[in-house]
C-alpha cells in the first residue's frame, strides 16, 4: 500500500510552526479480538499547534484512534509516530494528556485530590501541585467544589474535573474524547471558548472527538470526518475561520457554510453505510 | 443519612420485645415438666406452683430472664476476679484482635501476590483453600503443642489459631478489592506512566478498602470463634472459652447461657469497632 492510494491524506496547514507533523498516522488498521474492524487504513497528519476534531457516527472508531495514539492499544497494522517517537515512548515521556469519554474519577478522592493525582504520580513538588490544582479548578469553574467528592457532582461537573486533571500537568498534546458531551449548551459554549483561548495562548496541539457539528467547526483548524463499519476517514475539511474566534464567529456565513460541508460529508458516510 | 436516636433504637427495641414475647412462653413450656417433677419430689423451691417454679429451677432446661440476670451479676463482680466475665472477655478480645491483625497482614501479602502473579494464584491458592477445610477443633490442640515446643504459650497460640481462620476471608476479599478498579482507571494511570507501586498505592489499595472492611467483619466473627475454640480445646488459664469448658464440665446451665450471651455481646462489640474504623478510614462513602 502506498500513500498515493490511501484516502484523504491531508497535510496539515502549518499556521504557526514549520515543524513536521507532530502526530503521524500511516495506514493504520485496528481489528479487535472479536473480529470487529474498528479502523481501516487510516492516514492522518496533525501538525504541532493544530486543533483537529474527529467527527463521525457512533462506533466509527474515534475512541479507538485516540487509544492507539495514547498507546492504550496497539494497531493491527500501520504505524503511528508522535514527535518522531512511538506511542509507547511518547506515553513514557508523558507527552500527552487524555480526557476519557467517561470522567473516570477516583471515588475516594475529593475534586482537588483527583486533579492532584497525576501531579503526585509525576512527582511535582507539593506547593506547585496545590497551585496548579487551584488554577485548573478555577479554569473549569469548580473552585467552590474543591472539597466535594465525585458522587456529590453532576455528570457535567465530573467531566470538567477530568478536564482539569488532564490539563494539570500541562502536556503539549491533548487527546479529548467528547469532553463536553454531558454538558448543557451554554456551559458547553463557554468551555469551548475557554478551551480555544487556552489552545491559542499555550500553543498546545489538540485532537478532539465530538458529535456536535457546530462544536467541531467552532474549535478546529481541521475536521476529520469518519464513517463506520469499517471505521474509515471519509474526508478532512480545513476550517479557515479567522482566529481569535468568539461567540460572533458562530453567526458568520462562513461558519454555516463549513457546518453544511461537514454535515454533507457525514451524510455521504451514512449513505455509504446503507448501500453496504 | 443521620438517624435520629429513636429511629436508630426503635427497630432494635421492637425486635427485643418480639424476642421476649417468644422467649417467656418458651421458658414456661420447656421447664414445666421438670418443675412439676421437682415440686412433686418435695424439693425446697422459692415458689409454690409448677408454673411459677419454671422461673426458679436450679438446673433449668431453659434459664429464665431473672436467672440469666442473676448469673450475669454473679459473674461480673469483681471484674478482675479470675472467674469474672470482664477479665476473661478481655483476654478473648485481645486474642481476637491480635489474631485479626496477624490475619490482615498475612492476608494483605497473599492478596498482593495473588494480584501480581498468575503463577502464585495457580500454585498457592488451592493450598490456601485447603487450609480452611481442616476442622479447627482438630487443628487447634496440635498447633498449641507445636507452638509450645518453641516456647509460644498463653494467649498467643490462641491468637494464632484465630488468625489461621480469619486470614482466608481477608485474603479473598482484598484480592477482589485490589482487582476492582475498572479498565479505564488503570488506563488512566498508564497514560501518566505510573509505576506498578504507584498503581497499588493510589488506585488499587484505596479501591480495595470497602472490600477489606466487608471481609474484616466476616473475619472478626471467625477470629472470635477461633479464639474461643482455641481456648476450649487446649489448656487455658483465661478466656470465655476456658469458662465455657469449665461450665460444661460442671453442667451449669445458667452459666453456659450467660457465657453464650457474653460471646455474642463481645462479637457485636468487636464488629462495631470495625464498623467505626471503617467510617473513619473511608470518609468518602455516603
Ligand atoms: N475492546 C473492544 N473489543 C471489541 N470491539 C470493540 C472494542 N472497543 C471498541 N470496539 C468496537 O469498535 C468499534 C469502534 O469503537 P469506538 O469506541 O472506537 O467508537 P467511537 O467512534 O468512539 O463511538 P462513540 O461515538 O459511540 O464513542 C465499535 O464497533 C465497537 O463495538
Ligand atoms: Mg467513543
Amino acid at each position: 500500500m502506498t500513500l498515493a492510494d490511501t484516502p484523504a491524506v491531508a497535510s496539515a496547514p502549518r499556521e504557526r510552526t514549520g515543524d513536521p507533523a507532530l502526530v503521524s498516522v500511516r495506514a493504520v488498521s485496528m481489528v479487535y479480538a472479536d473480529g470487529t474492524v474498528a479502523l481501516e487504513n487510516a492516514t492522518l497528519d496533525v501538525g504541532a499547534g493544530e486543533f483537529v476534531s474527529l467527527i463521525g457516527p457512533s462506533g466509527c472508531g474515534k475512541t479507538t484512534l485516540l487509544r492507539l495514539l495514547a498507546d492504550l492499544a496497539e494497531p493491527t497494522s500501520g504505524t503511528i509516530a508522535i514527535a518522531g517517537r512511538s506511542p509507547a515512548e511518547a506515553r513514557r515521556a508523558r507527552a500527552y494528556g487524555y480526557v476519557f469519554q467517561a470522567p473516570t474519577l477516583m471515588d475516594w478522592r475529593t475534586v482537588r485530590g483527583n486533579v492532584l493525582l497525576p501531579l503526585e504520580v509525576m512527582g511535582f513538588p507539593k506547593a506547585e501541585r496545590e497551585e496548579r490544582a487551584r488554577r485548573m479548578l478555577a479554569l473549569v469553574g469548580l473552585e467552590r467544589f474543591a472539597d466535594h467528592y465525585p458522587w456529590q457532582l453532576s455528570g457535567g461537573m465530573q467531566q470538567r474535573v477530568s478536564i482539569a486533571r488532564a490539563l494539570a500537568f500541562d502536556p503539549q498534546l491533548l487527546f479529548m474524547d467528547e469532553p463536553f458531551g454531558a454538558l448543557d449548551e451554554i456551559t458547553r459554549e463557554n468551555l469551548n471558548l475557554e478551551l480555544l483561548r487556552l489552545w491559542r495562548e499555550t500553543g498546545k496541539t489538540v485532537i478532539f472527538v465530538t458529535h456536535s457539528i457546530p462544536e467541531a467547526v467552532f474549535l478546529s483548524t481541521r475536521i476529520v470526518v469518519m464513517t463506520p463499519r469499517p471505521g474509515k476517514i471519509e474526508t478532512v475539511i480545513p476550517v479557515d475561520l479567522p482566529q481569535p474566534r468568539s461567540f460572533e464567529t458562530r453567526e458568520t456565513r462562513r461558519f454555516f457554510e463549513l457546518a453544511t460541508e461537514v454535515r454533507e460529508a457525514l451524510r455521504r458516510g451514512h449513505g455509504f453505510e446503507v448501500e453496504d | 443519612m443521620r438517624h435520629s436516636r429513636l429511629a436508630a433504637w426503635g427497630p432494635l427495641l421492637v425486635v427485643a420485645a418480639v424476642a421476649m414475647a417468644i422467649y417467656l412462653p418458651l421458658v414456661v413450656v420447656a421447664n414445666y415438666p421438670l418443675a412439676a417433677r421437682t415440686l412433686a419430689r418435695g424439693a425446697t423451691l422459692p415458689c409454690d406452683s409448677a408454673l411459677a417454679c419454671t422461673f426458679f429451677l436450679r438446673n433449668p432446661v431453659l434459664p429464665a430472664p431473672n436467672q440469666l440476670l442473676g448469673g450475669i451479676l454473679a459473674l461480673s463482680w469483681p471484674p478482675g476476679a479470675p472467674y469474672a466475665l470482664p477479665l476473661n472477655a478481655w483476654w478473648t478480645a485481645i486474642e481476637t484482635v491480635v489474631g485479626l491483625s496477624l490475619a490482615a497482614t498475612v492476608g494483605f501479602l497473599f492478596a498482593v501476590l495473588l494480584v501480581l502473579s498468575r503463577a502464585f494464584q495457580l500454585s498457592v491458592l488451592p493450598w490456601i483453600v485447603a487450609s480452611q477445610t481442616v476442622p479447627i477443633v482438630a487443628l487447634a490442640p496440635m498447633l498449641v503443642v507445636l507452638l509450645g515446643r518453641y516456647g509460644v504459650q498463653g494467649w498467643l497460640p490462641k491468637a494464632i489459631i484465630a488468625a489461621y481462620i480469619a486470614f482466608f476471608p481477608i485474603t479473598i476479599g482484598l484480592a477482589k478489592g485490589l482487582q476492582s478498579p475498572d479498565r479505564l482507571a488503570l488506563d488512566l494511570m498508564k497514560t501518566w506512566n505510573a509505576t506498578t507501586f504507584q498503581v497499588f498505592m493510589r488506585l488499587r489499595i484505596p479501591a480495595s478498602l470497602p472490600f477489606l472492611f466487608t471481609a474484616l467483619k466476616v473475619s472478626t466473627a471467625a477470629a472470635l470463634i477461633g479464639a474461643i475454640v482455641g481456648e476450649m480445646s487446649t489448656i487455658s488459664f483465661a478466656g470465655l472459652g476456658k469458662m465455657l469448658s469449665e461450665n460444661a464440665r460442671a453442667s451449669d446451665v445458667v452459666g453456659t447461657w450467660v457465657l453464650m450471651l457474653a460471646c455474642a455481646l463481645l462479637g457485636i462489640l468487636l464488629i462495631a469497632v470495625v464498623d467505626l474504623v471503617e467510617r473513619l478510614v473511608t470518609p468518602w462513602r455516603r
